[in-house]
């Protein structure tokens, strides 16, 4: 086993998780109590990342992004090194990849918070951060945990994009799924069966944990895409 | 019904047609096959399908079943394997062409003088070479640093790409700012308008011998044969060293 990729991959999946979340939770509150008409095109714009092959991302990261265009110029400025070939390039690729597993739980979870309860918070004179912090995220914890834990998976099997941007680096690109690549590919077929069933287990035993934890709740088609 | 028929419709056509010759080649063959298949199509007939990936890429996916007809790769070494599975005509690779390995620089880089120690200089921040795994180009190319004598002064700004058109991609995007690859890609027109190239000295690697096969399982032995001939032909011959690869001596 390639701790080396497995630590990496790790790493990826939480700081990606943790940035999820930061921009999820807002986006869904705003998604789930919008009346704007805006809100199909950004829902639309979210789910885009279920549907989108990843080497559309990959393609517009690695070239969009890259030195040739003046924002790509700008960021690499930015960064000091180019956003293609980085650990700071795979998080920008996983945050966009797994977006949707982020935001459509807690859209779900925030929508089904009863609004009698919010109106009550209203009447005693709790602001709308306040309401959100106080009513909204404590009642949504179960959405919370599927958000993450759906995030931390789906960055774990994040494959197309590292490919594409990532330039198979040891310790800063080299995830996982791209060691198990390599192994294939050399034709080391006990070290890529101990690699695909590692990751095997780790998806598994993060769904079970997901159903385990949250048993009062059949899991809803809707929490899943 | 019309919607089952229409998706249908072109695969059932592509079953009738009897001549689809089916060819694994090497990421480096991309630039330089196009003509050489027009020509064949039009002699022989034939309809010649191409699927490029590294060498590796496709050995495994050959010795796991899948169906091409024509496996041309960047080495000698995964043809064999493939021989070695009793999965080819032959009872060896035949070397169709002999590649050659260059270092390509983005423009501006270096106005004169560009060479391997080059790439030691601080203004060189990345150098996109294949995986030296999965691609014959890649494993040339780390041979040269190493015996150059450059692998620590480079080993940190090297960036790996799955095969040798991916490689070229990471330069010509401006990705990374060098490139070591096969000539076939360096001399096409979108890396040309991008950078320069100079030949890595022949000593400094292993010869490239790029070996290919009939497989056995060919549905069309007779044209898959056809077209290995016809890369060995003058006509073919002209066609590779045009792209860039060197035929080998007759």
């Amino acid at each position: 086993m390639d701790t080396v990729a497995l630590l990496l991959t790790l790493r990826l999946a939480l700081v990606t998780t943790v940035i999820l979340l930061l921009i999820a939770v807002p986006l869904a509150c705003w998604l789930a109590f919008t009346g704007s008409r805006a809100k199909v095109f950004v829902q639309a714009v979210c789910a885009l990342p279920i549907v989108l092959p990843p080497t559309v991302l990959g393609f517009y990261l690695l070239v969009a992004l890259g030195p040739r265009t003046a924002f790509g110029r700008a960021l690499t400025h930015l960064l000091g090194h180019p956003l293609a070939f980085s650990f700071a390039g795979l998080v920008v690729g996983s945050v966009i990849y797994s977006l949707p597993f982020a935001v459509q739980p807690l859209v779900t979870g925030f929508a089904a918070v009863d609004r009698s309860m919010l109106d009550a918070a209203t009447t005693l004179g709790s602001g709308r951060w306040d309401r959100i912090r106080r009513v909204v995220l404590p009642l949504s914890r179960g959405s919370l945990l599927t958000a993450s834990v759906l995030s931390f998976a789906h960055t774990v099997g994040e494959f197309g994009v590292v490919l594409m941007i990532g330039g198979n680096l040891p310790g800063a690109t080299r995830t996982l799924s791209i060691a198990l690549y390599d192994q294939v590919q050399d034709f080391q077929y006990a070290q890529a069966n101990r690699t695909a069933l590692f990751l095997l287990a780790i998806c598994l035993v993060a769904l079970m944990l997901l159903y385990s934890l949250r048993p009062e709740s059949r899991p809803r088609s809707s929490d899943l895409v | 019904m019309f919607l089952v028929r229409a998706i249908l419709l072109p695969a059932m056509l592509l079953h009738a047609q009897t001549k689809t010759l089916r060819i694994a080649a090497a990421a480096d063959l991309q630039p330089v096959l196009p003509s050489l298949i027009h020509n064949f199509e039009k002699s022989s007939g034939a309809k010649v399908e191409v699927s490029y990936a590294s060498s590796a890429t496709l050995a495994t996916q050959i010795l796991n079943g899948a169906p091409y007809d024509i496996f041309l790769a960047a080495n000698l070494a995964f043809p064999q394997k493939i021989v070695a599975a009793n999965l080819a005509e032959e009872s060896a690779p035949i070397i169709y062409a002999h590649g050659s390995l260059v270092l390509w620089a983005h423009h501006g880089l270096f106005h004169h003088g560009l060479t391997m120690q080059s790439l030691t200089s601080p203004t060189v921040h990345r150098i996109a070479v294949a995986n030296p795994v999965h691609a014959p180009y890649g494993a040339a190319a780390m041979a040269a640093i190493q015996s150059l004598g450059l692998k620590s002064a480079l080993q940190p700004k090297l960036v790996f790409a799955e095969n040798i058109a991916q490689a070229a991609q990471f330069g010509q995007s401006g990705n990374a700012d060098c490139a070591l690859i096969s000539k076939t890609l360096a001399i096409t027109k979108t890396m040309h308008q991008a950078g320069r190239f100079v030949a890595v000295p022949v000593g400094a690697y292993p010869p490239i011998l790029q070996g290919g096969v009939v497989l056995r399982n060919a549905a069309d032995k007779q044209t898959a044969l056809d077209f290995l001939h016809y890369l060995q032909s003058p006509a073919g011959r002209n066609l590779l060293a045009t792209g860039g690869l060197v035929p080998p001596a007759q």
